[in-house]
């Protein structure tokens, strides 16, 4: 069953307990003198708590929130995760809104002074994962202590989601003289859009003029038009054993592979990820890095898992604790 | 955006929260102050920290605390001392160290912790005024502090919130904002100050008023014109018209006037002095069983119609132990519950001279109902009374020896030789018509009645009554001065208010088988007070409001509680009568009345179910808020949700897609949760058509696994 909409949680502050104790004492002064202007005061104090207790439901009746979380956290790197609050009522405004996470892996909390009618706006808080893989959210909670801080009321709302943490960001392990004997832009032998010549031939009408090899054409005294080479770029695997691997080690393998991936990326390479039972494809750009980083994220040991299979045609590059 | 915030005109937050929680300390010592009882030099004091912590407090926060303790821990001290040594009341006591304390408060506030104090001392001295006090004016003190507290509480609540929330440095531009403390936030918490008064009231009316009476306080009793045990006739400047209202009165018959012209008799005043009167003997004699009989005659005094009864109250501060009646011979005094929180019932003395008084004094205001028989002594039947009179009336007949001779002689020269009535109603006659009558005193003069007849031929009621008196002496015919009030003007509130300066003097003559009976020489059209300005009907006006205070707030108790209950009780009771029939109502009223129970019922009803129906995220705002293809997530999740949960998966509130799907370990699970998270936060489209199908292939799979 999910929460339902008019679940409230009150809890009296340290200022409630206080106020209660005052009116009880005064209370109790009232009766025993039997002062009429001492019942009047009482009747204030009592009337307080009522009102407290109207106003601050009022405060949260009708306000929804949401979380918007960031497109991508790394463990040890501060993020923020955004908290929307929205006032549904047509006319009155809600004061002193705290909205907060409840449950689930990260604690956050915003203020919102005052919300008016009709008005949507965001807080966000900071938080700093410290470890990588997934983390949860359960719910959102909104919560007042408005109007005067006696008694703190709260309301919560089902708002699961799942947030996966990348990797800690490391400096990359300098590079090994093995991996670099492939690197480099490597020409295919079918034509393509590279700098190397692939072929000559006769020069087709309508060609763009920049595909004349304008010294063969001088020598043979007609058109020759040339066709260019397909490269393709330099391809890196990048490999994490995961059999063995448990913990703090695995944790550093992981680490240094996501640094790896990063600057293979960075660099123009396409990168494909191996590990123990899987492997990413090679590929480039954010998604592709996102993809990676969100399977070392992920990965865990695996002691069952067939070994990596590095990519045949590109470097390999095993990570290391 | 700071530009924004600290535009406009008006207050910052931190202004306003200064000045609600300063307002509100304000109001509560008002509200102690009223009372009178705090002294002239503590309200100085209290005024002059208010400033000087206004103007240096902020300066000076948290230099000498140890000059502070000394002073706060020598003032208890002190009150301690005075309490056990001078037997200063410890109630009293206690309102002086409140008040100490506050002003240590005002001297020291930054934190949260020193508003908080603040305001807890402002509370503890405005119950401090409700104990010193029970005067309208602590009421509007106390609406003043109502609203200003309310400011304070809720103000002072949002500054920490936000310094809390958001540091003090980022909190600055917020606390600096003149667009937060705005007219329309403190006009609604003044409008949700008086709802928590209104939520008072119905708390104040429905508390059930037992009380053990323990550490009850009496109200303190003043001297009052008109009522003291002597009269200085050589005084100077003049005599005061008081606007003050003393008595409240209803009348059984009502005279159906606006005005009365009746004489409210305190107290005889027997023996000359020289310069004036005093009493005879202490005063104040034994405690009365009943009543002293009427003279035989009195039955001759030919009654025409009934007595008359005077629901008295006399205002505290005022009756100063004298019960107060109306012209005519008392047959009967009964005491009400006194309207003050001492709770005493006063019990009745009589005094040598048959006046009448009530112990103990400072029972507060005082209600009584007082039986009189209205009707006076025809002229015919004072005349020819015996002229010897009884030894008790020795001091009634004392004439000074230093009397001015041109006194006796006048009176010989008026009444000589005449009947006592007639001698009486001679000289009643010729100094109300002779002599001018001026609240001007006479000064120190050496014979304030020689002054009076001979040389200034006018003066106040007291020469008047004074000179009748010795005149009537001179002639051998028993006389005394009688102190009471005049008059009588009636109020919005449906009484009588005599005022103090209503306070009037006359002659009470002595004739055998009668008694003492009245004459009044000061000329009609002078008597009592003379007030017509505004001041004076606003005085009237303000009694006014305060006879209700009394009578609805501080006079409310048990029995008051007692009869309310029972008006309910029995209007109800007649609505059930009315509804069943036996009263002859309509049966249509039943018809109605079920109708809009009914109404009420499925109001309610729907409410409940709507509430109870609204989902957690969703709700018209909710759903409002997302986009289509973001609510067709929602219902995909929800619905796949639901087959998962069917078909035994453990989910709870806070499972996500993803985690379900995992635990289901089914393919068409997964999907959702790509096309949920895809859709409800990337932004992705997702067809009815695809969601449908998901759905399809769920329950495919789900079946498969079955």
């Amino acid at each position: 069953m999910s929460t339902p909409a008019w679940k409230r949680r009150l809890k009296t502050t340290k200022l409630g307990w206080w106020f209660i104790g005052m009116t009880f004492g005064i209370g109790v002064a009232a009766i025993n003198t039997g002062n009429n202007l001492l019942f009047l005061v009482l009747g204030m104090l009592l009337a307080s708590i009522i009102v407290s207790g109207i106003l601050s439901e009022q405060s949260l009746r009708a306000v929804r929130i949401e979380r918007r979380l960031p497109a991508g956290a790394s463990a040890g790197q501060p993020a923020l995760v955004g908290l929307v609050a929205r006032n549904g009522k047509k006319r009155a405004p809600s004061f002193s809104l705290e909205l907060r996470e409840k449950g689930g892996d990260i604690q956050g909390r915003g203020f919102l002074v005052v919300l008016g009618a009709q008005q949507t706006a965001e807080v966000a808080y900071r938080f700093v994962p410290h470890r990588r893989g997934l983390h949860r959210f359960e719910q959102l909670e909104v919560a007042t202590r408005a109007p005067f801080g006696l008694f703190e009321k709260s309301r919560p709302l089902d708002a699961p989601a799942e947030m996966v943490v990348f990797p800690r960001k490391v400096p990359p392990p300098a590079a090994q003289p093995q991996a670099l004997a492939r690197e480099g832009e490597r020409p295919e032998d079918r034509i393509g859009l590279g700098l190397e010549v692939h072929s000559l031939r006769d020069h087709r009408a309508g060609e763009d003029a920049r595909t004349i090899h304008w010294k063969s054409s001088a020598r043979h005294g007609r058109l020759i038009g040339v066709d260019r080479e397909q490269e393709r770029r330099r391809r890196v695997c990048i490999v994490v054993d995961n059999r063995a691997l448990g913990g703090a080690p695995l944790d550093r393998a992981v680490e240094r592979a996501a640094a790896l991936v990063e600057r293979e990326l960075d660099a123009g390479a396409e990168v494909s990820v191996s590990v123990a039972g899987r492997r990413l494809p090679a590929g480039s750009g954010d998604t592709h890095l996102r993809e990676a980083l969100t399977l070392l994220a992920l990965l865990e040991t695996a002691p069952a898992s067939p070994p990596p299979e590095p990519d045949p045609q590109a470097s390999v590059i095993e990570a290391r604790p | 955006m700071n530009a924004r915030l600290f535009a406009g005109r008006g207050l910052t937050l931190l202004q306003a929260q200064y000045w609600a929680g300063a307002l509100a300390a304000v109001f509560a010592f008002l509200a102690c102050a009223v009372s009178g009882e705090l002294g002239p030099g503590l309200v100085l004091v209290f005024v002059a920290a208010f400033v000087g912590g206004h103007l240096y407090g902020p300066r000076v926060y948290g230099k000498g605390e140890w000059g502070w303790t000394v002073f706060i821990v020598g003032a208890f001290f002190v009150l301690v001392a005075q309490v056990i040594t001078t037997g200063l009341d410890v109630v009293l006591a206690a309102c002086q160290f409140a008040v100490l304390l506050c002003i240590h408060r005002l001297w020291h506030r930054r934190t949260q912790r020193d508003e908080l104090l603040l305001m807890l001392m402002s509370l503890l001295l405005l119950c401090a005024g409700a104990a010193l006090s029970a005067e309208l004016t602590f009421g509007f003190a106390f609406l003043a502090y109502s609203v200003c507290a309310t400011w304070a509480m809720a103000l002072t609540h949002l500054r920490f919130e936000i310094e809390a929330g958001r540091g003090p440095a980022g909190s600055a531009a917020l606390l600096q904002s003149r667009r937060i403390a705005t007219p329309a936030l403190l006009g609604g918490l003044a409008a949700l100050a008086l709802m928590g008064l209104v939520g008072g009231a119905i708390v104040f009316f429905t508390f059930p008023r037992v009380t053990i009476g323990g550490l009850r306080r009496a109200t303190r009793n003043q001297p009052a014109p008109g009522l003291g045990d002597r009269v200085d006739l050589a005084a100077h400047g003049v005599v005061p018209d008081d606007p003050r209202v003393v008595l409240r009165v209803r009348l059984a018959p009502d005279p159906g006037r606006q005005t009365l012209d009746m004489h409210w008799r305190a107290r005889a005043l027997e023996v000359w002095t020289g310069r004036g009167w005093r009493m005879y003997g202490s005063g104040v004699g034994a405690p009365m069983r009943r009543l002293p009989p009427a003279p035989w005659l009195f039955h001759a005094y030919g009654r025409r119609g009934p007595p008359l009864v005077a629901d008295i109250e006399a205002v505290a501060g005022f009756s100063d132990g004298v019960v107060i009646t109306p012209e005519g011979w008392p047959l009967g005094v009964e005491f009400k519950r006194p309207l003050n929180a001492a709770g005493t019932q006063p019990h009745l003395l009589v005094g040598g001279a048959g006046d009448l008084f009530y112990q103990p004094v400072d029972v507060g205001d005082l209600h009584y109902v007082v039986t009189v028989n209205d009707e006076e002594p025809s002229r015919d039947l004072m005349r020819r009374r015996p002229t010897k009179y009884p030894t008790w009336l020795q001091v009634d007949l004392e004439v000074p020896g230093n009397l001015d001779p041109r006194v006796a002689a006048l009176a010989r020269q008026l009444g000589g030789g005449k009947d006592p009535a007639d001698a009486a109603m001679a000289i009643e006659a010729y100094l109300s018509s002779k002599l001018g009558y001026t609240r001007e005193l006479p000064g120190e003069v050496k014979d304030p009645i020689a002054d009076f007849l001979f040389v200034r031929k006018k003066g106040h009621c007291e020469l008047f009554s004074s000179a009748m008196v010795l005149m009537l002496r001179t002639l051998g015919i028993p006389a005394r001065n009688v102190t009471g009030y005049y008059g009588g003007e009636l109020t919005a509130g449906g009484y009588y208010a005599v005022r103090a300066g209503d306070a009037h003097s006359w002659v009470e003559v002595y004739f055998p088988q009668i008694g003492f009976t009245r004459f009044d020489p000061t000329p009609a059209g002078e008597r009592g007070s003379q007030l017509d300005s505004m001041w004076a009907r606003v005085v009237l006006l303000w009694d006014s409001l305060q006879q209700k205070w009394r009578a609805f707030v501080v006079d409310y108790d048990l029995v008051s509680q007692a009869q309310a209950v029972k008006r309910i009780g029995a209007a109800l009771d007649e609505a059930a009568r009315r509804l069943s029939g036996k009263a002859g109502a309509a049966p249509r009223l039943r018809v109605a009345l079920l109708a809009v129970l009914a109404l009420a019922g499925a109001g309610l009803l729907g409410f409940a179910l709507r509430r109870v129906r609204l989902p957690s995220l969703g709700g018209k705002e909710g759903r409002r808020a997302l986009g289509p293809d973001q609510r067709r997530a929602l219902q995909l999740w929800r619905k796949a949700r639901v087959r998962l949960l069917r078909a035994g998966l453990d989910l709870s509130p806070a499972t996500t897609p993803r985690e379900a799907a995992r635990r289901s370990r089914l393919e068409a699970a997964s999907a959702v949760a790509s096309a949920y998270a895809a859709a409800r936060w990337g932004g992705a489209p997702l067809p009815s058509e695809t969601a449908r199908a998901l759905l399809r292939r769920l329950d495919t799979e789900l079946r498969g696994d079955a």
